[in-house]
């Protein structure tokens, strides 16, 4: 009989039932039949086989016994006295499964993390077969760049025919659209520009109309169409058909992309949300529709080179083919470069490398800035769910010692060891099947609070976090591997119990020594070490980076979000923004008001431009628009020259102020005030021009993670959303409200979008380091607490035991301290290993943390002290009661024991 | 009772000797032959032969199917294994050097 056929028969016994009495009312009609055939009558014959087949009932008992697995009916009956077993100890049970299930809800959430970021690869055709192209750019403030230029994507893409097919897909960026059916009202919506094959190598297909083509690469801006996300077009339009067809627009974003209308034309299938897992695209737009200036412009870098591989296609083949052509376009622009260029920079610019990455789970950027925070995390959980596991071994070994004459007496009675063994299984299984329920449910809440941490408002992210088999598999492996873990080694125990000595025993409670425990103690402590360790690590190193000075004043300074009207001209809005500045600055409680093109912190960007008479052929600065007042405004000193005035905003002559680590990277110790380039910021030929350096301001961090990158300062040309930036004399938050009305009333080309301090700009960009911050460092505090206690329950235990020897001891005039030291000695040595062994663990797996860490080394003296004093600290907490209990041990009470 | 003692513990050897040499029967059938063959000193009661079936069949060295009969019956019907073949020979060979260490003692004591 199959296994699955004895399953079937524990859980349908009536059906074996019904086969049984089958069988044996045939058996007992052939017999009838024989007996009338030689002539008996039939009712005599029925009564004689009746007789004759005594009770029917205890044969099909019997029968049945041997045909349902004795186990799994044992299995129920230790579940039903595992969980009387449960509700006895309510609060020791509840104990240990609340703390399981949080390690294992931890666990479960970090993987759902993961799974969903990292590991599940794109719901499209042979996902495998994806890759996109990087190469490094030696510089430290973006080591490795993944955007391309229009004419070498059309080389890369000649050269790999056959073997990769290329297709280009902008970088996402939230941009305003009008669908015109709510009053003009803006919405931010993600948008992606595309060429036409991207969806036919990609492999969704439309759930409405059509997607694009190769007809919608052929002419630069003749192509109006645009492809809307499945979600976006049921959260948006109630996934009405009539989408079809329909005109909105899309505003331009002031560097060069002009606004204009697009038509609908399809919906893309409901499981494709774009190819950065996290941050669904809700947008598709025809790449023939990007700022005209990018074609056929080798300065203008704004797409991913995604690709798929052919069939038999090597990736090294393919990577031979495409660094050949990359080689080749960089060799021809060699000739573009400053004549008095460097050998080292121009070896350096032909041997770049071109790096093919597979792109089987996304092009995430999210992924690059998260992936190694999700591991660590995910790390800790487990080694806190170890812990955890440990303290439920050793409550369960406790529980056993206390159960030893049951277990004896069960043994004696003719138990087998197995059964025993079994017996307790199921207990530990129970616990850790209660947790694992309320784990899921943890992870159910936990997981998605983390999803909302990764975000921000301004650009939420959004992962597919739903209960999946391979969540339920996991959860329950997990849920299986802890169980075996910690339960096996109290099951082993209780039935390696000797019957004559642990009956013989009249007290109980002698059996087990503390000494099993130990084990466990050592790795608790080593890894709740580790988990402090890294949790100090990343909280010092979150410490530090939140305190580094970003160069400008953050605590009383507003940021306005400002969006124009649609059609309003840039010498209108020149004079707009004049007159709101102006009013803004009567206002009592403003100290200075000023406006940029973008936030000061967090957002960049980077433009090439070249400096005549120095080594650089170009440079990479961030340009930053300001109108006068902004130095003032954000505090931050002029170190030479002068700040824009406002003659400078319709000046003849364009002038610029550069920071002081632009200043010191290009010209070394030679002034920066007075030399005059060519700049040629963006593709808009209004900010072309000879530009006169007038200034020299301090350094300011967009990133507080890295060196202050070099900055060049503009007068600001023409505003597109433009950014307010307003000091308060006082707290800044109650200035807000009033704001928003003033720049109404001052004039109403202008409204305000959001309002914010520049603090909780700064904030944001800290949104790694506070999330990995905040987590490891609770997990440290669990991991600590959990590791305490299981250090706080092996020493009581010990000195429960050890009673009458402490009585005996103290009885023969024993001191404290050496009742102290005889009751510890041996957990205490447990422990220092644990600590040794967590220390090198710790110093050894620090590495994978180092590049997360801001300015804090593994070595340094904080951390190494932080984590081990508080190590000590808690140890010292949890061995105190236990201590203070041996020495009160009375030894006349202690010897009548028994 | 004193004819079902007769069978100590050897019905187990002798529902597998039916099953190997007469292939395919059903409880009632090999009841009977047993019966039949043993000129009726042999009986075999219902309410070992059953349980004793499914020990076998449990043991898996039978096993049973339900087929349908002359009379168009479902009866369940058992068949020897590969396994009960092998046991057979082993219980068959332990059955003969009881019964002759036995019959030596009976003779000569």
């Amino acid at each position: 009989m199959s296994l699955w056929s004895r399953l079937t028969n524990v859980f349908r016994p009536g059906g074996i039932e019904r086969e049984l009495d089958e069988e044996l009312q045939f058996h007992m009609d052939e017999r009838i039949r024989e007996l009338t055939a030689t002539g008996m009558p039939r009712d005599e014959a029925t009564r004689q086989v009746a007789r004759r087949f005594g009770n029917r009932l205890r044969l099909r008992e019997e029968s049945r016994d041997v045909k349902l697995l004795p186990w799994l009916d044992s299995l129920v009956r230790d579940v039903r006295l595992g969980m009387r077993m449960m509700r006895k100890n309510a609060v020791v049970t509840g104990a240990a499964v609340v703390s399981l299930s949080l390690a294992l809800g931890a666990c479960v959430a970090a993987f759902s993390l993961v799974d969903a970021l990292i590991l599940r690869p794109l719901p499209v055709r042979q996902p495998e077969q994806l890759m996109y192209l990087t190469f490094p750019t030696y510089t430290p403030e973006r080591p490795e760049a993944d955007t391309f230029n229009d004419p070498l994507f059309l080389r890369l893409r000649d050269a790999a025919r056959g073997r990769v097919d290329l297709f280009a897909m902008s970088t996402q960026v939230m941009r305003r659209v009008t669908f015109g059916d709510n009053g003009g009202e803006k919405e931010s919506l993600r948008t992606q520009f595309v060429s036409g094959d991207a969806f036919d190598l990609l492999g969704p297909v439309p759930a409405a109309g059509r997607l694009f083509t190769k007809q919608d690469d052929l002419r630069p801006g003749d192509h109006p169409v645009a492809v809307v996300s499945h979600a976006l077009w049921i959260r948006r339009f109630g996934g009405d058909p009539a989408i079809l067809g329909r005109w909105f627009s899309l505003d331009g974003d002031g560097r060069g992309l002009r606004g204009r209308q697009f038509q609908i034309v399809g919906v893309a299938e409901r499981r494709f949300t774009g190819v950065e897992p996290g941050r669904p695209t809700d947008l598709w737009l025809p790449y023939a529709m990007y700022n005209p200036h990018a074609f056929g412009n080798a300065d203008f870098g704004w797409f991913r080179i995604v690709g798929r591989m052919a069939e038999h296609v090597q990736p090294l083949q393919a990577q031979g083919v495409l660094q050949a052509a990359f080689t080749n376009f960089r060799r021809d622009r060699v000739g573009y470069m400053e004549p008095n260029r460097s050998p080292e920079r121009v070896a350096q610019f032909l041997n770049t490398p071109l790096y093919l990455r597979s792109a089987s789970n996304g092009t995430s950027p999210l992924r690059r800035e998260f992936a190694r925070s999700l591991w660590i995390l995910s790390a800790i959980a487990i080694l806190v769910l170890l812990i955890a596991g440990s303290n439920v071994a050793n409550l369960f070994l406790a529980r056993t010692a206390a159960r030893e004459r049951e277990m004896a007496l069960r043994l004696s009675l003719g138990a087998g060891r197995g059964r025993l063994i079994q017996q307790m299984l199921a207990e530990s299984s129970l616990v850790a099947g209660a947790a694992c329920m309320l784990g899921l449910l943890f992870a159910r809440v936990a997981a998605p609070t983390v999803v909302r941490l990764l975000g921000s408002a301004d650009d939420p992210v959004q992962l597919d976090l739903g209960m999946d088999w391979r969540l339920l598999v996991f959860a329950a492996g997990l849920t299986l591997l802890t169980a075996a873990l910690f339960g096996v080694a109290p099951a082993l125990r209780a039935s390696g119990v000797a019957p004559i000595t642990a009956l013989k025993s009249g007290g109980g409670g002698s059996g087990v020594r503390a000494g099993v425990m130990r084990p466990f103690v050592a790795v608790q402590v080593a890894f709740g070490l580790v988990v402090l360790f890294v949790g100090s690590l990343l909280v010092l190193s979150f410490v530090r980076v939140s305190s580094v000075n970003p160069g400008f004043a953050t605590s009383n300074v507003l940021v306005l979000s400002l969006e124009a009207l649609p059609g309003v001209d840039a010498a209108l809005k020149r004079t707009a923004l004049v007159q709101v500045l102006d009013r803004l600055r009567g206002i009592p409680g403003v100290q200075a008001a000023s406006a940029a093109d973008y936030n000061a912190v967090g957002r960049a960007w980077t433009y090439g431009t070249r400096v005549p008479g120095t080594e650089h052929e170009t440079i990479e600065a961030t340009m930053a628009p300001v109108t006068p007042g902004f130095f003032e405004t954000m505090s931050i000193p002029v170190l030479a020259g002068r700040a824009f005035v406002s003659r400078d905003l319709d000046a003849r002559a364009p002038v610029m102020i550069v920071s002081d680590g632009f200043a010191r990277r290009y010209f070394g110790r030679q002034p920066a005030v007075g030399r005059i380039f060519e700049g040629r910021f963006g593709m808009n030929d209004d900010t072309s021009g000879q530009y006169e350096i007038v200034g020299v301001v301090a350094d300011t961090r967009y990133d507080l993670r890295k060196p202050a990158a070099p900055i060049i300062y503009i007068p600001l040309p023409l505003l597109a959303n433009g950014t307010l930036y307003v000091r308060a004399a006082g707290d800044p938050v109650a200035l807000g409200s009033r704001l928003r009305e003033e720049v109404r009333a001052a004039n109403p080309t202008f409204r305000v979008t959001s309002i914010t301090t520049q603090s909780a700009v700064v904030e944001r960009t800290l949104l790694r380091e506070r999330l990995l911050a905040m987590l490891s460092g609770f997990f440290a505090l669990v991991g600590l607490v959990l590791a305490a206690v299981g250090l706080y329950g092996v020493l009581s235990y010990s000195v429960v035991q050890r009673t009458r020897e402490i009585g005996i001891r103290v009885a023969l005039g024993a001191r404290h301290l050496r009742v102290i030291r005889t009751v510890m000695a041996e957990t205490g040595g447990a422990a220092l290993a644990g600590t040794a062994a967590g220390l090198a663990a710790a110093l050894y797996l620090s590495q994978f943390v180092e590049a997360l860490l801001f300015e804090v080394t593994p070595l340094d003296f904080w951390s190494l002290a932080l984590p081990l004093g508080t190590l000590l600290l808690a140890a010292l907490l949890a061995a105190a009661l236990p201590a203070l209990r041996a020495v009160r041990v009375d030894p006349i009470i202690a010897l009548r024991y028994e | 009772m004193a004819r079902q003692d007769a069978l100590q513990g050897s019905l187990p050897l002798l529902v597998l000797k039916l099953l190997a040499r007469r292939g395919p029967l059903h409880g009632y059938a090999v009841a009977t032959q047993i019966e039949g063959m043993s000129d009726e000193t042999l009986r075999v009661e219902e309410g070992s032969l059953y349980p004793a079936l499914h020990r076998l069949e449990e043991a898996g060295w039978i096993t049973a199917r339900w087929t349908t009969t002359g009379t168009g019956r479902r009866a369940r019907v058992y068949e020897i294994t590969a396994g009960g073949r092998r046991q057979l020979e082993s219980e068959e060979a332990r059955w003969k050097a009881i019964t002759a260490a036995v019959g030596r003692i009976l003779k000569h004591a």
